[in-house]
């Protein structure tokens, strides 16, 4: 050991504690986000059509609004490219009005059709459209800037040949109205926020600008019809499982220690589960349970059933959670057994042969020597299967669909991906951490209360 | 049990009848518990290795086999590789193994690359915030991070780094870094700091002595580490899914095309996800207790 005081392990430690910050704190810190924050619970509204402008209140997301007026603001070169903005493109024409009059000014592009650009895509010459008929005035407006708002310098007929000098873009806003009865809220709001009906007077808000607190996915969450029947589960795997792995996996490591001849042949068998993926595992276990598979296939050979029985049906739960059983204590008990063989290891042969000696037999040795010594090892590896318990996944979907049996995980997955509720899947990640944490401070507290209970 | 010295650990001045008749007791009880051991050994190498044998049995015969009812094994039923072909000239598999190669391996080398000098400075240095610091890998590893692939995926949307291969080897880097450090901290652990101020005392800059003394010592550990970072990484199922459309790796490929799928395709789609886990366990097995053994320490 190097004891001598530098600055060698901070930078070795640092890359990996700065990929950690990045890849666990911080996506933790999101997860805990994601479930408990709306981005766009409400609406910012401004005296002003700017964002630099007075607040003049706010506005739920959904609220109804009318809508009063609507103004284009010139918007900088470098942010014209966002596509978040939802924005309007004028032109700067210059024609002959229907009285030979030359007219200049602004118009939007909706307005023009453009029959001729550049070699770079730029607009320079076009048409006036045609209005919809029943238009009250079937002449087009052109302004003195580009703005709906600004004076109207001349009017053009549909059809008119026009030529493109530049254009603009512009960012809408609207100037809108709601809130209750109480409370009306009347103010200005870029219009990718509101969400216009096709009258164009009255909308609502599409979504907010600022976030705010919300207990609105936790409650999805709980209110989801699988959300009881998935927790209910991952607690009851975790109860039948467990115990049996651990009672499997200490008799697999004492055979391991006992050092029997071909023991690295053993021990080379009793550890390839840990390296199998579990999706493989659940289509292994599919392949046994399934009506046509091996399980009905030799219970048929051997004369018990006259035909296929059919196990991994909606009727018939708890034959699923049986193969789901099997399949995870085949998967994971080895990575126990690993833990409780190095657990093993430290203890000291004297102390084994002392209690042999003693006339202890194997029982009395297993219940009074060795798990007694191994109860640290034995706490890490509790810990570390109560945590995989609670990630149980592709075995779920592989046995049952991820339907007749559903996990935590496999809600997490389904709100992510069938229904895109990506805060309500983030609320589901951040069950599964505190129930994680949870089990690991109370297996810790249950060790040191007993640590402190026996000095 | 490990009673085996027991005969010779015993001074024999104070050898009388009655110890002899406990010590043949012993030994033939010795006996038949070593015959129970065996026994024992044998059904639980069955227990793992016959599911094996069935899926394998499935994966190498023809598609009438996989249909038939009651199911035969190997070498009962035809061998055949036409199960295997179908699998393997399903739409995605191919491009679906080569992404899971590629994100094995960005994650391997990543992650190794992270993590032996945090290993390396475990084992050797002591400093403010060690204990800390290996606390907290402890608990990163022992937390679900998996789940963390949903704040994640919504992270790369914004970053437009979504659903690429790049991206889900980042995720599974942060998966796999926390054993990778313990495990290379152990495989440190286990070289004498001596050996390295020997190979000072005789002349060699600390860089050498690392390079020609402890490196060629800890390589077969860190090579150990990062095949096992490798089938984890391979094997990772819930954030691939998550992290990747287009760009599926194998197992999110399979899972995605379960319920549509054959009986064919599955059973020969297990196969075909276990064969780097029977292959590299046996290569590291030896290295095992280091990896998991690390954490209860």
């Amino acid at each position: 050991m190097n004891k001598r005081r530098n600055w060698a392990p901070f930078l070795l430690i640092l890359p990996s504690v700065v990929y950690l910050a990045v890849f666990f704190a911080w996506p933790m810190f999101r997860a805990m986000t994601l479930a408990v924050w709306d981005d766009a619970a409400n609406l910012q509204l401004h005296q002003e059509a700017s964002s630099t402008s007075p607040a003049a209140g706010s506005l739920p997301q959904g609220a109804p609004v009318a809508i009063l007026d609507r103004q284009g603001n010139v918007l900088a070169p470098e942010a014209v490219n966002d596509a978040n903005l939802q924005t309007e493109i004028w032109f700067q024409i210059r024609s002959t009005g229907p009285d030979g009059q030359p007219v200049a000014g602004w118009a939007p592009e909706a307005r023009v059709r453009v029959r001729e650009s550049d070699a770079e895509g730029r607009p320079l010459a076009g048409t006036i459209r045609r209005k919809l008929a029943g238009d009250a005035d079937p002449l087009t407006d052109v302004f003195a800037s580009p703005s709906q708002v600004a004076q109207i310098t001349g009017k053009l007929e549909a059809s008119a040949a026009v030529e493109i000098l530049g254009q603009e873009t512009l960012e809408l806003w609207y100037l809108v109205h709601g809130g209750e009865d109480g409370q009306p809220q009347e103010g200005w709001a870029p219009a990718r926020y509101i969400q216009v009906y096709e009258s164009g007077e009255v909308g609502r808000v599409a979504r907010g600008d600022t976030g705010a607190f919300t207990t609105h996915y936790i409650q999805a969450m709980f209110n989801d019809r699988f959300f009881w029947p998935a927790l209910l589960t991952t607690l009851l795997l975790m109860v039948l499982i467990i115990p049996l792995q651990f009672v499997l996996s200490i008799i697999m490591a004492l055979i391991i220690q006992a050092q029997l001849k071909g023991n690295s042949f053993f021990l080379y068998v009793f550890t390839i589960a840990l390296g199998v993926s579990d999706l493989a595992v659940g289509i292994v276990w599919y392949a046994i349970f399934t009506q046509y598979g091996y399980l009905n296939s030799i219970l048929q050979s051997l004369g018990l059933i006259s035909e296929p029985v059919a196990y991994l049906t909606a009727d018939t739960r708890y034959w699923i959670i049986i193969a789901i059983c099997l399949a995870e204590l085949w998967r994971a008990t080895a990575i126990v057994m690993v833990v409780v063989v190095s657990g093993l290891q430290a203890i000291s042969s004297e102390i084994l042969e002392a209690a042999d000696l003693f006339g202890a037999g194997l029982w009395r040795r297993v219940r009074y020597v060795i798990l007694p010594m191994l109860r640290p090892s034995l706490q890490v590896a509790l810990i570390l299967r109560t945590i995989l318990a609670l990630q149980v996944f592709a075995v779920v979907i592989a046995l049952s669909g991820g339907d007749i049996v559903t996990v935590l995980a496999n809600e997490a997955y389904r709100q992510y991906y069938d229904l895109r509720n990506i805060n309500v899947a983030a609320a589901y990640a951040g069950l599964i951490l505190l129930l994680s944490m949870i089990s690991a401070v109370f297996y810790l507290r249950t060790v040191r209360s007993n640590e402190e209970a026996s000095e | 049990m490990t009673t085996a010295s027991m005969t010779s650990a015993q001074p024999s001045s104070q050898a009388s009848a009655e110890m002899q008749r406990v010590r043949q007791r012993a030994l033939r009880r010795q006996r038949f518990n070593r015959g129970l051991v065996y026994a024992l050994a044998i059904v639980f190498c069955l227990w793992v290795l016959v599911p094996i044998w069935f899926i394998a049995s499935m994966a190498f015969t023809t598609p009438e086999y996989v249909r038939a009812y009651p199911k035969g094994v190997l070498p009962f039923i035809p061998f055949s590789l036409e199960t295997m072909r179908f699998f393997l000239s399903s739409q995605g598999i191919i491009p679906g193994t080569i992404n899971s190669i590629i994100v094995a391996l960005i994650t391997l080398v990543l992650s190794t690359l992270i993590a032996a000098p945090a290993g390396y400075a475990i084992s050797r240095y002591i400093f403010r915030g060690r204990d800390v610091y290996r606390l907290s890998i402890l608990a990163v590893r022992a937390f679900p991070v998996v789940v963390l692939a949903i704040p994640l995926a919504v992270v790369f949307i914004n970053f437009g780094i979504y659903d690429s291969v790049f991206s889900l080897a980042l995720m599974h880097t942060a998966l796999t870094l926390p054993t990778t450090i313990l495990v290379i901290g152990s495989v440190f652990a286990s070289i004498p700091y001596e050996l390295e101020e020997a190979a000072q005392v005789f002349g060699c800059s600390p860089l050498q002595a690392f390079r020609t003394v402890v490196l060629p010592l800890v390589a077969p550990g860190i090579a150990a580490a990062s095949i096992f970072t490798f089938v984890m990484s391979w094997n990772e199922v819930f954030a691939a899914s998550i992290l990747t459309l287009q760009n599926r790796t194998l197992p999110a490929q399979v899972l995605s095309a379960l319920s549509q799928s054959s009986e064919a395709y599955q059973f020969a789609g297990a196969f075909f996800m276990m064969i780097p886990a029977l292959i590299f366990i046996f290569v590291i097995r030896r290295y095992l207790f280091n990896m998991w053994g690390q954490i209860s320490k």
